[in-house]
């Protein structure tokens, strides 16, 4: 960047801080690098501005950087980190209104890292950019000495890395603590049991099982079903030396830091592109760019908003669904009058003039998560109005593939995006007993959300769970509405019908 | 509150793509070999060397739910007109260009197929021109070898120097000066020396060669003849009108990759081809795969011609000679075609690969278990040869017993080309035969 231009955009900044604070932004000093487009796309693809060494990080920035250079499309505009103090790329071959305009848009980033809960959550964690950088340097070590053990290592942990507890607040408590604390819990129910009470009859069945759980209590792991399979595994598998440790902590570390992130995508790029907008409207209008610079972002910003007939626009959806809460909450669209109100023609001009459209975004940016956002505020009428379908895709006889709408109902889009929304899109498996047929063997529980599990990356997950734990892998699933059992030992899956028998307690 | 110049510029991202790439590569051995194997694109594709495979990117499994066809799959905003055929490569592909070597190699590796160099291959002597072995004193002036002549040529002005030093008494310089002035001659050296009016001019001492006649050293030659090993493929084709054009894409398909394998293999291979319906002929290339004739089939008369061939042109103690035939198993006279064929196999031919090419036939059918097998000609092979029938993930193996290098394949669909082209270059299948 010429040395005007830097002095400019450094004045810009200022300029920027300003009115995001008088639009009720929160703020903090954040770092800005200008960097090639291949430093950015380096990025985005390893999730860290350094972090670790791995193929899949390597097709990612391959994936990009061919759509970049060949089609100028997926324009890597803007990275920004939520670190304590936040920092951004700025990728040098934009022109210089789209520094601008991405200066505005991190920092409306910045004000979601600060004030959403859940990204909140995440800036509590250790110094994860720093962890990451130090991660980069041991596990390059790792390789010199292990070789590709490390890659076999760090492929079975990416497999399993999002399988946390859905509660980002939640500290994986020690398993001591969590067998303390049901063996309270058992020994109090069974203490009320034993008073003699002349309110109850005596129930000898239930301290029965009472007994019976106060006795396996000691010898079961985990104490409770843990959703956590990759901590369970890196706390109770025999089989790693302290580097493969190592590198599977790290691995859920980032995953767990990046997990609010993941979970506020929707919320975080509207957000952002709403007061993108907003900041540029007021650069112009205060006379501090040009009407051609604020062209030039229209442009910009017309593309990244327009809708796609293949993939959902998290940009466009967005900004879309801020603009929609504002203008409901601004006339008085809500609440039990409105929503009860049969009378079409009157519900379309409804404006109680209530103006609270302000404070409801920004309620909405303090307090939801995506999924929220869907069940709570993604109205019939706002999925009309975006047109959003969902398409399924048919193979033709000579193997041509086509595109065909399968549903546009309210009801279903809500559904699906729900099910997208929640816990990563992934299915719910607990870790069910660590000591199965006390071999050590693992008892993995896929819990039925109404879906079977892909057989093809099903065993191949197996198998990397397999590799990690070292010994037999069981998992229960269900096949055509009837539970079953798949076990892993070596290379070879076998089915059976005996699932484990678990008194509810 | 900081705007600052990035310094640092990653590699990290090429390297680790460079990875990903490997995996592909490995992952296109293993998944997507029949598809490639098939397409028709490589096949037809004349003298190009490479070919554009769509290779998927690698995805790291993960629990995910089950995807049914036609279900719901993206999303997407906007009308959804104007939608057609997704001629657009999903995003999970990318294209790339792979050198057909690199293919084979990928998958000779893949079948594990260098043994096959070790055993069956029979190697011949094969004069190369000729080849420098040693010296001589004797030989055209073409031949000379000056490095050695010049050596001898060196030694040679010492003994003299050593002897004029020895006869007159004069110090080194003197004689080297006088063997110079008198061109190496010897006997003039000696007369200038013995002179007494000889004055030395020379400064400085420089040895330099001296040449005799038996000084002179040549290059000795002689015909380089080196072990080779040679192939030719006898490739024949039934053009009757039942063979179609899709079957004769099968035969085709296989024919380009089995020739591509026997290349790699061989240092040097030959093909030929013949077409037949009830006679056969020898054809160029061209027209092997472009004919179309109607009419009956008879096999014989190309196992005949074949037979003729190896005789006259191919004996099988110089020539490692793989037969392959396709057709579609119809046949006038299959125990004429039997008896053809056991002549062929009693040549110490390397192979014979039959494909029958029938998409129509039943299993049953062709091992006459039902009635109606009499004209299909691997039914008939399968009684009369010794052979062992055998499944191999729905592909029907007639594969010879010891001493009768005999492979026969149905292929019904080109999925099939890909596990056929392996059963016919299997390591070993005949490593106990007394060959």
């Amino acid at each position: 960047m010429r040395e005007n231009e830097l002095k400019r955009l450094k004045q810009l900044e200022k300029e920027i801080k300003r009115i995001a604070e008088e639009e009720g932004l929160k703020t903090t000093d954040i770092i800005f690098e200008i960097a090639p487009a291949s430093r950015v796309i380096e990025g985005m693809a390893y999730n860290f501005p350094i972090n670790f060494s791995h193929w899949s990080f390597g097709r990612d920035y391959e994936r990009t950087r061919t759509i970049y250079e060949h089609t100028g499309g997926g324009i890597p505009y803007e990275q920004v980190w939520n670190f304590d103090t936040p920092k951004a790329f700025l990728a040098e071959s934009n022109p210089f209104a789209l520094q601008v305009l991405t200066v505005a848009h991190v920092y409306a980033h910045v004000d979601f890292f600060l004030s959403n809960c859940y990204c909140r959550s995440s800036r509590l964690s250790v110094d994860i950019a720093s962890q990451a950088r130090n991660a980069a340097a041991r596990f390059r070590k790792y390789e010199e000495r292990y070789g590709q053990e490390v890659e076999k290592i760090i492929d079975a942990g990416f497999s399993i890395q999002w399988h946390q507890h859905p509660d980002f607040f939640r500290k994986e408590p020690e398993e001591e603590k969590v067998r303390e604390y049901l063996r309270e819990k058992s020994r109090n129910e069974l203490a009320q049991l034993k008073t003699p009470s002349h309110l109850k009859k005596p129930d000898p069945k239930r301290i029965a099982i009472l007994e019976k759980e106060l006795m396996e209590l000691s010898e079961r792991t985990p104490p409770e079903p843990t959703y956590d399979i990759l901590n369970y595994i890196i706390q109770h598998s025999s089989k790693f030396k302290p580097w493969a440790r190592d590198v599977l902590s790290v691995i859920r570390s980032q995953a767990r830091a990046l997990a609010p992130n993941g979970a506020t995508k929707l919320l975080n790029e509207g957000w952002a592109t709403y007061w993108h907008i907003r900041i540029m409207n007021r650069l112009l209008k205060e006379k501090l760019i040009t009407s051609e610079e604020h062209g030039v972002v229209n442009i910009f910003n017309a593309k990244v908003t327009r809708e796609s007939d293949n993939s959902f626009n998290w940009y466009r959806i967005g900004v879309a669904f801020f603009e929609h809460v504002k203008e409901r909450w601004d006339k008085g669209r809500f609440g039990r009058d409105y929503e009860e109100c049969e009378d079409y023609f009157k519900k379309i001009h409804w404006d109680t003039g209530a103006n609270k459209g302000i404070k409801k975004i920004f309620e909405v940016r303090s307090a939801y998560s995506d999924r929220m956002a869907v069940e709570d505020l993604f109205s019939d009428e706002f999925i009309k109005q975006q047109q959003i379908y969902i398409y399924g895709q048919i193979k033709d006889a000579d193997g041509s593939v086509f595109r065909e709408k399968v549903a546009d109902d309210p009801e279903i889009i809500r559904t699906i995006l729900k099910r997208l929304f929640t816990f990563h899109n992934l299915p719910l498996v607990t870790v069910e007993d660590g000591n199965y047929d006390t071999h050590q063997h693992l008892y993995l529980k896929h819990h039925d959300t109404g879906y079977e599990l892909d057989t093809m990356h099903r065993d191949k997950t197996l198998e990397k769970i397999f590799y990690l734990w070292g010994k037999k892998v069981y998992l229960e699933t269900q096949h055509e509405g009837k539970p079953i059992l798949f076990s892993l030992e070596g290379d070879k899956i076998k089915t059976s019908n005996n699932i484990r028998k678990k008194q509810p307690l | 509150m900081a705007i600052v110049n990035s310094d640092s510029v990653g590699e990290r991202g090429k390297k680790d793509a460079r990875r990903h790439r490997e995996k592909q590569k490995e992952g296109v051995i293993k998944n997507q070999l029949p598809e490639i194997f098939s397409e028709e694109a490589i096949i037809t594709g004349k003298g190009k060397r490479t070919v554009k495979i769509p290779i998927r990117y690698i995805e790291i499994p993960t629990f995910r739910p089950a995807q049914n066809s036609g279900e719901s799959y993206g999303i997407g905003q906007g009308n959804g007109d104007g939608w057609g055929a997704d001629n657009e490569p999903g995003i999970d592909y990318i294209e790339t260009e792979v050198e057909i070597e690199e293919l084979i190699e990928m998958m000779l590796e893949d079948l594990g197929l260098p043994n096959l160099v070790n055993k069956p291959a029979k190697q011949i002597l094969v004069e190369l021109g000729f080849k420098i072995s040693g010296k001589s004193r004797s030989g055209p002036w073409s031949l000379l070898n000056s490095a050695a002549t010049a050596k001898e040529g060196i030694k040679r002005f010492w003994g003299y120097l050593r002897y004029l030093q020895k006869e007159t008494g004069k110090d080194e310089l003197s004689c080297f000066d006088v063997l110079k002035r008198s061109n190496g001659i010897l006997k003039d050296a000696l007369e200038i020396l013995k002179d007494s009016n000889f004055q030395p001019q020379a400064k400085t001492f420089e040895p330099f060669p001296v040449f005799d006649n038996e000084d002179l050293r040549f290059h000795k030659i002689k015909k380089e003849k080196r072990p080779e090993s040679q192939a030719v493929i006898i490739a024949m084709m039934d053009v009757s009108g039942s063979m179609s054009i899709d079957k004769k894409y099968l035969a085709r398909s296989m024919l380009f990759w089995l020739t591509a394998f026997l290349r790699d293999i061989y240092e040097r291979v030959e093909i030929r081809f013949i077409i037949h319906h009830t006679d056969a002929k020898l054809v160029d290339e061209k027209t092997f795969f472009s004919t179309g004739e109607s009419g009956g089939t008879c096999c014989y008369s190309a196992y005949e011609l074949a037979e003729n061939l190896i005789d006259t042109q191919y004996p099988t103690n110089q020539w490692n000679v793989y037969l392959f035939h396709f057709s579609d198993g119809d046949d006038f006279d299959p125990s004429r075609s039997t008896e053809a064929l056991k002549k062929c196999l009693n040549k110490d031919i390397s192979m014979f690969g039959y494909g029958q090419i029938s998409p129509e036939m039943s299993i049953e059918k062709m091992l006459g278990k039902s009635n109606v097998g009499d004209n299909n000609l691997l039914g008939v092979f399968a009684k009369q040869l010794p052979i062992i029938h055998s499944n191999n993930h729905g592909l029907q193996i007639f594969a010879g017993k010891e001493n009768c290098p005999f492979i026969g394949v149905v292929i019904n669909d080109k999925k099939q080309i890909w596990p056929a082209i392996q059963e016919y270059l299997k390591k070993g299948r005949w490593d106990n035969a007394g060959k």
